[in-house]
């Protein structure tokens, strides 16, 4: 399968890669679990390069294949892989692909839910793998499911890391996608507080544990139109997205 | 070429005070196993990772400096760790990416 | 015993948690390495005459060293990761020698084992060398070198806020702000 590369983006970190991370980039990475193909995916990126002979694990190769990211080996380390490409990037100019954009002027209504399960961390990421498939079906402009994608992968690491369980409901009319995500956690004492950037809701253990969400809030709402938190201390969050189609 | 007549050539920001040494290669690796694993003695290490345990790790596999890529805030507390070490911590606003290019163009060879 | 001046290189890296438990009955701590790629969580659960519950989990590296002459592989299961001492105690056995190797140019890092000690696993002075043999192998040692300690050092478990060196944002998404005491 040949597809046009745009950018290249090389980290370990996939807070970065779906905070920062430009569509149609090659992702170069050491780490080869399958969150980094996911968070790849979500980032709509044409595929992931896994560096120093790294292996695939976690059903990592799997993911890919099914949805259809290129998934490359090589035992260049990321130095090498970066001043590879600089050299071939040299040699071609680079001439940006044109981008079919292609709207569906068609009536769509769809409604569907997902439940979430807290601290199961093996699923991780399903709900918003599914929800992008069915959006690509629907035939939506691919940057905006990407921001879909993003906005709900977020969200659904929320559910995952801080909450007993929760629910995910996708909503498509022909004017807006909406993804609703309510979970049964602690929930935020500090709204406001909490979309700062590098603010975290975690728990003190939680952030000894390396957790916390102060990529998660802002960037949702970067991705997002409209974007709506309510919360309860001890009750749960119910955190709303709305994505316009022009 | 010496961790200073990098950061001349660069133009990158010292964050750290360190003693200067010369720049036997370069490692860039968000993972602190990796830089274990393979960085060499003189190592210049590029990273995203900006939490204090990049210090030592980077002293585990005594790196000349550590570059943080993509305008990363670094926490005072890994500078001021960095500084009671002597190592250098050097601030760029190119992504990773960008950031190799350069190195390489500066005739700088993979660790 | 072979002539071999090892060279040792890393194998087998494994990422994970240490996951430290402690009974409610008798105050006991123990650990283990959890090598799945989440931190547990879970209720109490009775194991004979303890209860034991989930107290922590410290994201941390596990791996061994194999030398690429003749092959001899070094396991360490029984390091579940390596801290570094923050000078949280004066007291501390730790700090005390980190204070005083580092007029040396020595730098000290910690070889963590299991709770609670036990004969069968503790670290012995020979592995422990090789771990530093490691790290010195590779390094200017003119310039300074590296020390690894045993975990036996730390009196105090309880308060120590030594921490583990690992991959932030790797099995989890964001830096940890500040490490409280583990109890
Ligand atoms: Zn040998
Ligand atoms: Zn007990």
């Amino acid at each position: 399968m040949d597809t046009e590369v745009e950018h290249i983006y090389a980290s370990d970190l996939m807070s970065d890669v779906l905070a920062f991370g430009k569509p149609h980039s090659l992702l170069l990475t050491g780490l080869a679990t399958r969150q980094s193909i996911i968070s790849a995916h979500m980032a709509e990126f044409v595929g992931v390069v896994l560096l120093r002979g790294k292996v695939p694990k976690d059903g990592a190769e799997k993911f890919a294949r099914e949805h259809r990211l290129v998934l490359l080996s090589t035992n260049l380390d990321m130095y090498d892989a970066c001043v590879r490409i600089h050299a071939i990037r040299k040699r071609q100019r680079a001439t940006p692909p044109a981008k079919p954009v292609e709207q569906s002027k068609e009536e769509i209504l769809l409604s569907r839910e997902f439940s979430i399960q807290g601290g199961d961390f093996a699923n991780a990421g399903m709900v918003s793998t599914e929800v992008k498939s069915i959006l690509k079906k629907i035939g939506l402009d691919p940057l905006l499911i990407r921001r879909v994608a993003i906005s709900t992968y977020e969200g659904e690491m929320n559910v995952v890391m801080h909450a007993r369980r929760g629910q995910a409901t996708l909503r498509v009319t022909p004017q807006m996608i909406e993804v609703i995500i309510e979970d049964e956690g602690k929930g935020i004492p500090d709204v406001e507080l909490a979309m700062q950037e590098g603010f975290t809701t975690a728990t003190e253990e939680m952030r000894a544990l390396g957790f916390g969400s102060g990529m998660g809030l802002p960037n949702i709402k970067n991705n997002s139109d409209e974007m709506e938190i309510e919360s309860e201390v001890g009750q749960g969050t119910t955190l709303r997205m709305r994505f316009f189609i022009k | 070429m010496t961790v200073k007549e990098l950061i001349e050539n660069m133009g990158l920001k010292p964050l750290s005070q360190f003693d200067d040494r010369e720049i036997t290669g370069v490692f860039v690796s968000d993972m602190l196993s990796d830089v274990m694993a393979g960085a060499q003695s003189g190592n210049l290490w590029v990273t995203v990772q900006t939490h204090k345990s990049i210090v030592p790790a980077a002293n585990l596999v005594d790196v000349s400096a550590i570059i943080i890529s993509s305008g990363k805030e670094v926490p005072r507390e890994t500078i001021e760790l960095a500084t009671k070490h002597n190592i250098a911590i050097l601030w760029s606003e190119l992504p990773t990416f960008e950031l190799v290019g350069k190195l390489y163009s500066l005739g700088l060879a993979t660790g | 015993m072979s002539e071999c001046q090892h060279q040792w290189e890393m194998t087998n890296i494994r990422f994970g948690f240490v996951v430290f438990e402690k009974c409610s009955h008798c105050n006991g701590i123990r650990t283990f390495f959890s090598a799945s790629g989440h931190p547990m969580v879970g209720d109490e659960y009775v194991e004979g005459e303890h209860t034991w519950r989930c107290m922590e989990n410290a994201q941390s590296l596990q791996f061994d060293l194999q030398c690429k002459q003749c092959g001899q592989l070094e396991k360490f299961d029984d390091v579940m990761g390596f801290l570094y001492c923050t000078e949280c105690l004066d007291d501390c056995k730790v700090a005390i020698l980190q204070k005083k190797y580092a007029e040396k140019k020595t730098w000290v890092i910690v070889a963590f084992g299991f709770l609670p000690r036990r004969k069968d696993t503790e670290l012995s002075p020979r592995r422990l060398k090789i771990l530093e043999d490691y790290f010195n192998q590779r390094r200017d040692t003119s310039r300074s070198t590296i020390a690894v300690l045993s975990f036996d050092l730390i009196d105090d478990f309880s308060r120590c806020k030594g921490e583990f060196i690992h991959d932030v944002g790797m099995l989890s998404l964001e830096p940890p702000k500040e490490r409280k005491p583990l109890f």
